[in-house]
């Protein structure tokens, strides 16, 4: 019975492992083999580099832009799109009449194509553009969107923390809603008042979400691509270059795809480190709160 | 703990499962479409990513099939994963059935060459008379690679010309669009002088270090204008005319230092009246049809080629840059394949009609030394007079640089010359130099 059982289970598995074995951990082996060659894939010359390939990578400045940015876009998105999530979580927590509907309207972003949003933000932002025209009246001057570093990275940051926002509210609110009521009466009755509440009840208490979200945020800024591919192309001056555009270029523009794996495998170990950096920071974070994990 | 026979039960399952999802793959090996003399041939034609294109060589293969029954040629779109290059790059590697295709430039022709993977064509049968019956001598002469082969059968030759508001230049007392360097930043004074928030050119792509293909129409078309069509690059070697090279870069300079350059997000800025000049290809005239028809070649706009430094001499046609692409057979076809692809093609470039079809469909001037003077045309130019400005300028247009590194190379080019001009970091003078050096390190 008991073999009968592991059988099952092996079976039952069995379509998941063939396909993390053909989609993970082939390509996985492929890529590491890939990154010690320097080979464009169809050329009969094929060289052997061994790690030649990670020593060009981390010398790159074009590398070393990808690594900090990330970590630049990672402090004005995570608290950004945490804030606002947070703030739209409540706004539909508060709700008696239309929440479901609110809550997909701010879902939608999320869905919509990441090239689409961002040509729609080309749009706004052209300096012929009604939108700029406004923008330009009230602030009496001409924001330098995408040509300033500063201004390329909060306009790409933005657009991005618009698209997550509603996804990470969904997670927040889910979290909202499993908070029991008769703990915010208690307060209530001892004399805490709706910023005591927050602080003291529903923060300590939203901290798996919080660690969820923070964990899918910090994950995500290390693999953007569309908007700056599509809005600055990296720059100016690398100020919004990223991991996976420095990858795609590298790999379908010039052709070089051990050194483009090389940077994979370098941009998954900084991913693994950031996020395993800032699940620390958090679990530290949930000690606080009596979260012993 | 599992038992042997359990661990073999689940590796039979798992090898079975597998083997069914590799059966559903439809690729074959390069000998599956191969056969002997007499027998049915298979090819698999790629054509350009898009509905027309397909159309078109789906349309000449079945003519071709009709009178031609021992030849099968199937005809698919390259898959654009992302790119049609990488497309392509990624069938070879798989080892998918692709015998020849359309839509190679020689910047990616000179990566197939250098991995030895396209076939010499004019080592083909007929090669020399379809040349010499399309006239095509001078214009091949630039497609001629290192080894001195010709591996791209040239399709069609996009010239670049620059396009001018005549509307705008007559309220600034022009009657004839600015010729050179020195007219045209007058020009672009007037013009502001009288709109202030107007520009003589909005050029964003100078700052974008991901569009390498934009220094084509940019400053590889200046260049060629300015230097009479000097070669940049000659077997590895920057060979550019340094003059015309520095004048160009000084020119971009001078626009921007004067603010009549603009690098800002524009929309439409050429078709709105933001500003006076633009490049184009022949693809725009399409999209001025349908979406400004108010807008007339001729009227509103005129075409004319690009600008030159002061002293070039008046009365010479200057050269442009060429947006051109071409057919190549892959060897990883079997020779009957080969040999069959280069009979397809030979069949649908002999007939003149098949490039008036071309003409109609894509709207792109063929590639042919003829294209203005053999009566199969002269209908098409009368009723499309703005193409006919393009392919008066295909004899004078130079094709891209031929270097397998063609992106790290013009993605060189706009990091060292175009941002530091623009950031005002460096002179002409020393973005040309910082070019140089650093095209001489890559190709070395």
């Amino acid at each position: 019975m008991r073999k009968y059982y592991e059988i099952r289970g092996w079976l039952l598995t069995a379509p998941y492992l063939i396909f993390t074995l053909i989609f993970f951990l082939i390509p996985l082996v492929w890529a590491i083999w890939l990154s010690t060659m320097d080979w464009n894939l169809i050329s009969p010359r094929r060289m052997f580099v061994g790690f030649g390939n990670f020593v060009t990578a981390v010398q790159s400045s074009k590398v070393m832009a990808s690594f900090i940015n990330s970590f630049k876009f990672m402090l004005i998105f995570v608290p950004l799109s945490i804030i606002v999530a947070v703030a739209i979580a409540l706004l539909i927590n508060s709700l008696t009449v239309g929440a479901n509907l609110y809550t997909v309207a701010f879902f939608l972003p999320y869905l919509a194509s990441g090239v689409v949003t961002s040509l729609v933000t080309k749009g706004l932002i052209a300096i012929n553009s009604p939108v700029n025209r406004l923008v330009v009246r009230i602030l009496h001057f001409q924001p330098p969107w995408l040509s300033d570093p500063g201004w390329a990275t909060f306009v790409i940051v933005a657009l991005i923390a618009w698209k997550f926002s509603g996804y990470y509210a969904l997670i927040f609110l889910a979290g909202l809603r499993g908070i029991p009521k008769e703990m915010y009466e208690a307060a209530a009755l001892d004399g805490a008042g709706p910023w005591t509440q927050f602080r003291r009840i529903t923060v300590p208490m939203l901290y798996p979400a919080f660690f969820t979200v923070v964990v899918l945020a910090v994950g995500l800024m290390f693999g953007i691509f569309t908007e700056p591919y599509m809005l600055t192309g990296g720059g100016p001056n690398l100020a919004t270059h990223t991991w996976q555009l420095e990858i795609y270029y590298q790999a379908f523009s010039s052709f070089k795809a051990g050194y483009a794996s090389a940077i994979s495998i370098l941009n998954a170990v900084a991913t693994f480190a950031g996020v395993a950096v800032v699940r620390w920071i958090m679990r530290y974070w949930g000690r606080a709160y009596g979260y012993e994990q | 703990m599992l038992s042997k026979r359990s661990v073999a039960y689940v590796t039979a399952a798992v090898f079975a499962l597998t083997a069914l999802l590799g059966g559903c793959g439809g690729q074959s090996t390069p000998s599956e479409g191969g056969s002997g003399q007499g027998e049915e041939v298979s090819i698999v034609f790629w054509s350009a990513p898009n509905p027309t294109q397909e159309k078109l060589w789906t349309t000449m293969a079945e003519k071709y099939m009709a009178e031609h029954p021992e030849v099968k040629i199937e005809v698919a779109p390259i898959p654009e994963s992302p790119s049609s290059e990488a497309g392509i790059l990624t069938a070879l590697t798989s080892g998918t059935k692709l015998t020849a295709s359309e839509n190679v430039f020689v910047g990616f022709g000179a990566q197939l060459v250098d991995s030895d993977q396209v076939v010499p064509l004019d080592t083909m049968p007929g090669y020399d008379e379809l040349v010499k019956s399309r006239k095509m001598e001078e214009l091949v002469e630039g497609w001629k690679f290192g080894d001195g082969h010709q591996y791209i059968f040239p399709l069609y030759v996009n010239a670049m010309l620059f396009s001018w508001r005549m509307d705008l230049l007559k309220e600034l007392g022009y009657n004839e669009p600015p010729r050179t360097y020195s007219e045209m930043i007058e020009a672009g004074e007037k013009l502001q002088a009288k709109y202030p928030d107007k520009y003589l050119w909005a050029r964003r792509e100078l700052i974008d270090p991901s569009k390498w293909w934009e220094r084509w129409f940019d400053f590889f078309a200046l260049y060629y204008a300015a230097s009479d069509g000097a070669p940049f690059l000659t077997n590895k070697e920057v060979t550019a005319d340094r003059d015309s090279a520095v004048g160009v870069a000084a020119f971009i300079k001078e626009m921007n230092d004067k603010g009549l350059l603009l690098t800002a997000e524009a929309t439409d800025p050429f078709e709105t009246g933001l500003t006076l000049w633009g490049v184009q290809g022949p693809w725009v005239l399409p999209t001025w049809a349908e979406r400004f028809p108010e807008l007339k070649v001729g009227d509103q706009i005129v075409l004319t080629p690009p600008p030159v430094p002061d002293n070039f001499p008046a009365g010479k046609t200057p050269k442009t840059f060429a947006d051109a692409k071409g057919v190549v057979i892959y060897k990883n076809a079997s020779p009957e394949e080969q040999q069959a692809a280069w009979e397809f093609i030979k069949w649908v470039f002999s007939n003149p009609e098949n490039d008036a079809t071309w003409m109609e469909m894509t709207g792109l001037p063929p590639a042919r030394g003829d294209l203005t003077s053999n009566a199969a045309f002269t209908s098409y130019f009368e009723a499309n007079p703005a193409l006919k400005a393009f392919a008066d300028a295909v004899p004078t247009a130079v094709p891209p640089v031929m270097s397998e590194k063609f992106t790290d190379l013009q993605t060189q080019m706009t990091e060292e010359m175009m941002i530091p001009l623009i950031n005002g970091t460096k002179t002409p003078e020393q973005a040309f130099e910082a070019v140089k050096a650093g095209w001489e390190a890559m190709l070395k």
